[in-house]
This record gives structure tokens, C-alpha cells and sequence, in this order.
């Protein structure tokens, strides 16, 4: 018996592999905060490291939405625009109403309202979602532009600006929300209905839509909390920053979709981590951190991000080239002794 | 005959939609068919079309590159930092050389390091913007009276050099892919790449070639633009991957992979120009142009049965 090519072997390195997805970026993530705390000069000061935690959730709670989209085998493009038009809506509403509530529900709306167009082009209509996503990125952005003609809008009422900047016992608001989606969603997906629907249509469409899975109303769904969670990260942006200007984020669907893969969850469906994509979202804020604390250029910090996002994500790769390598060695070996044992016979 | 109707309703549609949109636009603004606007048209959409004439192949490839931004800008810069050093056209071939380059690197990252395509060139596009813009420190740079740099968006016998460039480039690609073996492989690998890996394509260098070429036709694409104004910055050309796959969605190439159309992906940039160009001169402000973009994606698709996108098809991308 050859262990190296044996079943079990194969085990151990899916197992390995799966591990590496679920909990691998979150294991980086408090290696290099680790790091960061000893090494940074000024990273370990209290505010400096709920800043990071703060500036996580933006980028985040947008990611919580996005991983549900992309276990389900798709991307939502769209959520760059949504998130500027919601953040406008929210500002302007609130600024209209002086009521919080209203600015919040507003902006959900908006949210739900592009969601469940994407969702019903998807599906009765029958145009792919990358494209429908990336119609509906131009259509948004432009009716956008049209309804503000490119004009910025403020509103920096107290109540308003408390979800971006304010805390609660020392914790910034935009992470508890963002910790909070981050875990609703993942009890959504392990123990509801819905949540099984998702990974089964990640999984395999066809398979799903035979053993009963109504794909069709939760793809609508799917895209309608994509959108949802754009809608949430834009009225978290807007009160951050007191205003929406348009052009709020260009990259952001991009940004968000980086984040989520990079959290472990799968572009190829079926299988992803909650947990990942929260680990990933502070990684890449705290990232952002590190490089400005070390007076790194934006530019350079660009192409670190980028690196970043290409190493984590080629280390599976990888580790599957030097498996098959591995294998295919032992394999010419087992030849080569099953030769010489029937020679000696 | 119905079938043969059908047949040519499905390959020219586009062309037929393009010139209703013209006609429409020219009773609307008697300007559209002056020579001067007509070349202005057909130089904006060729532009776009050489890099979505890329596009094309690496979306029939199974493929997506979204650095074909930074790519273009990356290009460009380098060319013109090497104007003063090289001289135009050395400088105009290291530009090439460049997007070439930054191909093969997204090749290699997708083959090599098995990075899905989408996730390899979204860190590319980072990376290389960040990049150009390491390289100008973010400044603009100028070829102040080096006007021979136009050769690329300047006019030949009247006719303007992109669109020449665009022609050609549509012309070779086609010829590529109809009667060469490394066109079939590429058709291949989009329409059924495990297949096509058993019977024996060298997947991996057919990937590299794609890349290589889509990186060759964003460079173009950049350094025409920079030549227009004689101006080159790493801000430049920023969204042209939204705008190329747009043109190469709207002329009919299925995001499928394994089946293409070089002469649609043309059609879908004139499309784009002239539409642009109607609301320009009606004075339309400038944020219409996206919605018009967004609105023919999703249309084009909407009514082109012909493509019979089955569930399955709906939500997957091509990986």
C-alpha cells in the first residue's frame, strides 16, 4: 500500500483544503493582527484598532448581502450603484423629514426595489445575471445623475450621524451592526429553508430545481438581499460622511465581491463562510490601516490590496498543483515497484 | 425560407438596429450626417470596439478580463514616458509590449496559480492601476508638439486611423479564429474547456495567447485616447471593462463562451457612439448616455431569443 496515493490521503487534503477555506483567512487575520500590534507603531492604540473595526463594516455589511449571491452560484454588479442612490435617498429623506427612521426605510426600499427588478429580469425575462447586474449598474447610476444632476446633498442631524460615528459601550456602531447582519445571516443560511435553497442552487441548479427548490422566487430573493444589505452600507456610509455625493464608491460591487471571495466563499457556488467574509472585511480595512500608519502612498497601497487578494486566493490553487505534482510522482513510483516485485517473482 | 430569415435576422439584427438608430438620430439632429460628426462617431466607437474586439475573444474563450482599464492606462503611460528615449514609434511598440505583458501575467495567474479568471484580473486591475498611477506619481504627462504621436488617432486618406485599426484588427481576429488552429482551441476551451483539455489543447498556452491579445487591444485602446489629446495619466480609461463587455453583450457574443461575432461587437460599439453622439447634439446631458447603455444591454438581451439561455445559464457565470 502506498499511502501517498491512497483515498486517504486524498482525504486529508480536501479536508485540508476545507479547512483552509473556512477558517483560513480568519486564522491571517489575527496572525497579522498580531503582527500589526507589536510591529505598527500607534496600530495598538484603542482607537486606532476600533477605527479598523469601524471602517470594516461599510465594506461589510455590503459583503454579508454579496456572500448569499455569490454561494448561490452569482454576483450582484449592480450594488455600486444602489449604494449611491441609497445613501443619497437616505440623506435627502432625512434631511426632508428629520427622521431617521424614514431616512432608513427610504433608502431600504430603494434597495429592495432595484433587488427585486434585478431578480425579476433574471427570471422572466431570462437575461443572465451578469449582465442584467451590469445593465442595472448604468440604468441606477444614470437615473441617479439625472434626479440630482450631479449635486451633492447633506444632512448632519445628531441622530443621523450617530450610526456612522457614534458608539455603543466603546464599540462602534457600524461593526455591531455589521456583526449582527454578519451572524442573522449565517443563522439564515444553516437553519432556514431558505438557507438550504441557496446552497442547493449554488450546488447544482438543475439538481435543485428537480428535487423542488422553487429556484425561480429565490433567486429573486437572493437578489433582492444583495441589494438590501448595498441599501444598509450605503445609510451607514451617508451617516459617516454626513452627505452622498454622487459618484459615492465606483468600485464597490468589485470591492465587495473581493471581500467575500476572499473570505473563503466559492465564486463556483455551494459552498461559503460568514465568518470568512467578516474576517476578510477587517483584514482588508485593517490593511488599509497598516499601510496609512506606515505612510505608505495610496497608490502603492492599491497595488498591496491587490497582491494581497492574488496571493490568498492562489494558495489553493497551489496547494492543488503540488498535491496532483505529488501524486503523479508516487504514481510512476508504484509503477516502477510493481515492475521489480514481478521481475523477483 | 422562414429558417434563412431567421437565420440573418439573428447575424445582422444589429446592423439593422444600428442604422433605424441612425436614421432616427439624423431626422432628430440634421448635424449627425455631416462628414465631421459621421468620422467623430465612427473614431469614439472604434475605441471601444478594439478593445472589445479583445473582449470578444476572451469572452468565447470562457473568459473575462477586467484590467483591461488599467491595462490601457498603464500602456499608455509607459509609451509616452518613453517618447523623449525612443522616439514615436519604438515608444507606441513598447506600449503594445506592455498590455501584452500584463496579459500573459493575468494568463499565467489564472493557469498557474488556477485564480479564476474573473478574481485574477479584478486583482490585476488594482494592481496595474496602481501601478500607472506609481509610475506618474499621478501627474499627467504631455508630448507637447510631438503631434507625429496622432499616427494613431489622426487620419489616414480621411479616414480615421482607429477605425482603420478597428477594421483591421476585426478582420485578423475573425481570420484567427475561422481558419487557425489556435482560433478553434480558443472556441473550444469557451464551449467545453474539461473536453477540451482531454483531447489534447494546451488549454494553458491558448489562455496565455487570449490574454496576451485582449492586454495587445487594450494597450491600443488606451494609447489612441492619449494620443487624441496628446495626454496621459493612470486615471485614464477608467470603466472601459464595463464599456468593453457592454459592446461585446450588446453585438450578440454569448457570455457562454465558444461562439462569437467580431462584426456584432463592431456594430455594438457604433451603437453606443451614435446613440451618444444623438444626445449630444440634442444637448442631452451626459448622464443619459449610461442609461441608454444600460437600457440596450438589457433589451438586446431581453428580445434575442435566439440565444436560449436555459435556468442553469442564468445565474452561472462562465468561470
Amino acid at each position: 500500500m502506498n499511502i501517498e496515493n491512497s483515498p486517504a490521503r486524498k482525504q486529508i487534503s480536501r479536508d485540508w483544503d476545507v479547512l483552509w477555506e473556512r477558517y483560513g483567512i480568519t486564522v491571517v487575520l489575527v496572525i497579522a493582527w498580531i503582527l500589526a500590534y507589536f510591529l505598527v507603531p500607534k496600530f495598538n492604540l484603542p482607537d486606532n484598532m476600533l477605527n479598523v473595526l469601524r471602517q470594516s463594516a461599510f465594506v461589510g455589511v455590503a459583503a454579508v448581502g454579496m456572500t448569499v449571491a455569490i454561494i448561490s452560484g452569482t454576483f450582484d454588479l449592480s450594488i455600486g450603484s444602489t449604494l449611491g442612490f441609497c445613501a443619497w435617498t437616505a440623506v435627502v429623506v432625512g434631511a426632508a423629514t428629520g427622521s431617521v427612521p424614514l431616512a432608513m426605510l427610504a433608502s431600504a426600499v430603494v434597495g429592495i426595489v432595484v433587488g427585486f427588478i434585478n431578480g425579476m429580469l433574471i427570471t422572466r425575462i431570462k437575461i443572465p445575471a451578469f449582465i442584467t447586474t451590469l445593465g442595472m449598474y448604468f440604468i441606477v447610476r444614470a437615473i441617479h445623475f439625472i434626479l440630482t444632476d450631479g449635486a451633492a446633498a447633506r444632512y448632519s442631524a445628531k441622530d443621523f450621524v450617530w450610526w456612522g460615528n457614534g458608539s455603543v459601550l466603546g464599540i462602534p456602531v457600524p461593526f455591531i451592526i455589521f456583526v449582527i447582519m454578519a451572524i442573522l445571516i449565517a443563522l439564515v443560511l444553516n437553519r432556514t429553508e431558505f438557507g438550504r435553497y441557496v446552497y442547493s442552487i449554488g450546488t447544482n441548479i438543475q439538481a435543485a430545481k428537480v428535487a423542488g427548490v422553487p429556484v425561480q422566487s429565490t433567486i429573486v430573493w437572493i437578489f433582492i438581499v444583495s441589494s438590501l444589505f448595498a441599501s444598509f452600507s450605503a445609510f451607514l456610509i451617508g451617516s459617516r460622511i454626513y452627505s452622498a455625493g454622487p459618484g459615492l464608491e465606483p468600485d464597490f460591487a468589485l470591492n465587495v465581491i473581493a471581500t467575500v471571495v476572499l473570505g473563503g466563499t466559492r465564486l463556483a457556488g455551494g459552498r461559503g463562510s460568514m465568518l470568512g467574509t467578516v474576517a476578510a472585511a477587517i483584514l482588508f480595512a485593517g490593511m488599509g490601516n497598516v499601510l496609512n500608519l506606515l505612510h505608505t502612498d495610496s497608490f502603492v497601497q492599491r497595488v498591496a490590496i491587490g497582491l494581497v487578494l492574488l496571493l490568498a486566493l492562489s494558495i489553493e490553487g497551489v496547494r492543488q498543483r503540488l498535491f496532483e505534482i505529488s501524486s503523479r510522482k508516487t504514481s510512476k513510483e508504484v509503477k516502477l515497484d510493481k515492475g521489480s516485485a514481478s521481475n523477483v517473482s | 425560407m422562414s429558417n434563412r430569415f431567421i437565420k440573418f435576422w439573428k447575424s445582422y439584427s444589429i446592423v439593422i438596429v444600428v442604422l433605424v438608430v441612425a436614421v432616427i438620430i439624423s431626422f432628430m439632429a440634421p448635424r449627425f450626417f455631416q462628414f465631421e460628426n459621421l468620422m467623430n462617431v465612427l473614431s469614439n466607437a472604434s475605441v471601444v470596439a478594439i478593445v472589445g474586439l479583445g473582449m470578444t475573444l476572451a469572452i468565447a474563450s470562457g473568459n473575462f478580463d477586467l484590467s483591461v482599464g488599467s491595462t490601457a492606462a498603464f500602456a499608455s503611460c509607459v509609451s509616452f514616458s518613453l517618447v523623449p528615449a525612443l522616439g514615436i514609434p519604438l515608444s507606441i511598440l513598447a506600449g503594445l509590449i506592455t498590455g501584452a505583458v500584463v496579459g500573459l501575467i493575468n494568463g499565467a495567474i489564472i493557469t498557474e496559480l488556477r485564480v479564476p479568471a474573473f478574481i485574477a484580473t479584478l486583482g490585476m486591475q488594482t494592481i496595474v492601476r496602481g501601478l500607472a498611477l506609481i509610475y506618474t506619481g499621478g501627474k499627467d504627462l504631455y508630448l507637447y508638439g510631438q503631434t507625429e504621436y496622432k499616427v494613431l488617432s489622426g487620419n489616414a486618406l480621411g479616414i480615421p486611423m482607429p477605425l482603420i485599426m478597428a477594421l483591421v484588427i476585426a478582420i485578423v481576429l475573425s481570420l484567427v479564429v475561422s481558419q487557425t488552429r489556435f482560433g478553434r482551441h480558443v472556441l473550444a476551451l469557451g464551449s467545453n474547456f474539461p473536453a477540451a483539455k482531454r483531447s489534447g489543447v494546451q488549454t494553458t498556452w491558448v489562455v496565455w495567447g487570449v490574454f496576451a491579445i485582449v492586454g495587445v487591444t487594450a494597450a491600443l485602446s488606451g494609447m489612441v485616447v492619449s494620443a487624441q489629446v496628446l495626454t496621459a495619466n493612470g486615471r485614464l480609461s477608467t470603466g472601459l471593462e464595463l464599456s468593453a463587455i457592454a459592446v461585446v453583450v450588446l453585438g450578440g457574443t454569448p457570455l457562454s463562451g465558444g461562439r462569437l461575432t467580431m462584426l456584432g461587437t463592431l456594430m455594438g460599439a457604433l451603437l453606443i457612439a451614435i446613440i451618444n453622439n444623438g444626445l449630444n447634439l440634442l444637448n442631452i446631458p451626459i448622464f443619459y448616455q449610461e442609461l441608454t447603455v444600460g437600457s440596450l444591454m438589457l433589451i438586446a438581451l431581453a428580445i434575442n431569443l435566439s440565444q436560449g439561455f436555459k435556468v442553469s445559464s442564468l445565474i452561472r457565470r462562465p468561470q
